[in-house]
């Protein structure tokens, strides 16, 4: 058997083959390659079946062909030949809506928790001037709380923790007001986040069970 | 027969005193077996911590004790090892001292906390974090590790620490820090100086701030650095001189300065609210 006789009967070879075109492919790698990567066209097409195209790509065709002016008058939207993908395939995302409604309805909630709390500890009592440097007269109350929890665990350490929500204080004070002066200072922002970070610095070992 | 009786005597008391001595220090030694890069924590509310490298993959915690009113708690999961100290009722920081003595892995992270301290670590290449109130911090010789330190009023001194983040926030300790480098040297600092000596080298970015504290920076002339300085209340001394650059940064006499020297590798900036900052040539 030739090449030729081989190729034609190639389409037709689906069901099987008899033992002349079985010994041709023994023989003949070309047409042993070509039979084998027939086979696996025909297998990857039958999982092509099964995959839809999504309504964009008729969308995005339809486009490109009205510029091209293959399309002169408008056309109804292409629809595929397969019916429309069933709703249940996406009912997938309606647990990751929730979770993402969920998540941010947390976040909101955090916020406003947040900014309440930040509202109490903001100072009542008016500054006082000090050579430039304006300074609270008096921690806030939440951190009067920690101070007095802090002289209950550890009466030697109230007036350290006093003296270092004072100074810090002050920071955020003079950090804040060189910020409100100047908004799009980065140094002034940077003074401002250290102040911060300070005043965390302070409420966290002050909190820590394991610290006086 | 007076002389030896008179011996027996000393020997007696010597004995007697050795014994109320023991009885108020007590010693307590845990070994643990750990992995490669451990996690070794270390609390304590009064007292020094020391940490040193062993070799092997073993932990060695020795802590004394000097009084009944504190005990010991540990706890150890794989390469993780907790040791703490709980002090019971009636404690105070006499009788609440304990003592640490650690020797850990080389490549170990350690966590070291204490109010009073003084706490050392030294010649370790993990990751090493300090926490303490009054505590005198002293860390030499890491290489390759993080450095992490918090400090309410004691002082810091780092020397010789190399490739790796060092941050240190402190409200009102002086930080030191002798020959110091890495990708990232950033100290926070309210009213406690900053004294830096050191090249400013690798490359890396170097923050010194404080709102009123000193800042003192001292680098070799060849130091490769693009540095920015200001101080919006106080004073501002340079000894370098500068290659002008193109920054947001209002120049003012005396108040701040900003520029390069060598190939400016390196980031500096030093910045304070109201204390003086002084860039001094070595």
């Amino acid at each position: 058997m030739t090449c030729k006789e081989f190729q034609r009967v190639l389409p037709e070879l689906e069901g099987g083959h008899n033992l002349e075109q079985e010994q041709h492919l023994k023989t003949c790698s070309a047409c042993a390659d070509l039979f084998s990567d027939l086979n696996a066209i025909e297998q990857n097409a039958r999982r092509l079946e099964d995959h839809e195209p999504s309504p964009r790509v008729w969308t995005n065709i339809e486009a490109a062909l009205r510029q091209e002016g293959l399309i002169r008058q408008p056309q109804p939207q292409l629809v595929p030949t397969r019916l429309p993908a069933p709703r249940w395939r996406f009912a997938w995302l309606v647990p990751i809506a929730a979770g993402l409604v969920f998540g941010a309805g947390l976040l909101v909630m955090h916020w406003q928790v947040s900014t309440q709390i930040a509202h109490q500890t903001r100072t009542t009592t008016p500054p006082v001037e000090n050579a430039g440097i304006t300074q609270p007269s008096s921690v806030p109350a939440s951190e009067d709380q920690v101070i007095k929890l802090v002289a209950t665990r550890a009466p030697s350490m109230r007036a350290s923790y006093e003296s270092n929500f004072r100074a810090v204080e002050a920071y955020i004070h003079d950090a804040e007001l060189a910020a409100r002066n100047n908004p799009n200072d980065e140094i002034s922002q940077q003074h401002l986040t250290n102040a911060y970070e300070q005043r965390a610095m302070v409420y966290e070992m002050a909190m820590h069970r394991a610290l006086p | 027969m007076y002389r030896r009786n008179r011996i027996a005597g000393l020997i007696i008391a010597m004995l007697l005193l050795a014994s109320v001595v023991a009885a108020a220090e007590n010693r307590k030694e845990f070994r643990f077996r750990v992995h490669r890069h451990a996690s070794i924590s270390v609390i304590n509310q009064f007292g020094p911590i020391s940490v040193k490298p062993s070799s092997g993959h073993e932990v060695l915690i020795t802590a004394i004790l000097h009084s009944d009113k504190a005990e010991i708690d540990s706890s150890h999961s794989g390469s993780r090892v907790s040791v703490s100290t709980h002090l019971l009722a009636g404690a105070d920081p006499d009788s609440g001292l304990v003592e640490y003595e650690v020797s850990v892995p080389a490549d170990a992270s350690v966590s070291l906390r204490s109010a009073t301290g003084p706490i050392r670590a030294e010649k370790l290449h993990g990751d090493v974090i300090l926490e303490g109130n009054t505590a005198n911090m002293d860390v030499r010789d890491l290489s390759d590790g993080h450095v992490h330190i918090k400090t309410l009023d004691g002082p810091v001194t780092l020397t010789n620490v190399s490739d790796g983040h060092v941050e240190i926030t402190s409200v009102g300790g002086e930080v030191n820090l002798i020959s110091v480098t890495g990708p990232l040297v950033h100290v926070n600092s309210n009213s406690g100086r900053i004294v830096y000596v050191g090249d400013f080298g690798g490359g890396g970015e170097y923050s010194l701030m404080t709102h009123t504290g000193d800042i003192e920076a001292t680098a070799p002339a060849y130091a490769s650095m693009d540095v920015l300085a200001s101080s919006s209340q106080g004073k501002v001394i340079n000894d370098f001189p500068l290659q002008p650059v193109h920054t947001s940064l209002v120049e003012r006499a005396g108040s701040a300065f900003a520029g390069t020297m060598g190939k400016a590798a390196s980031s500096v900036k030093l910045l304070s609210f109201s204390g003086k900052i002084h860039l001094k040539k070595r």
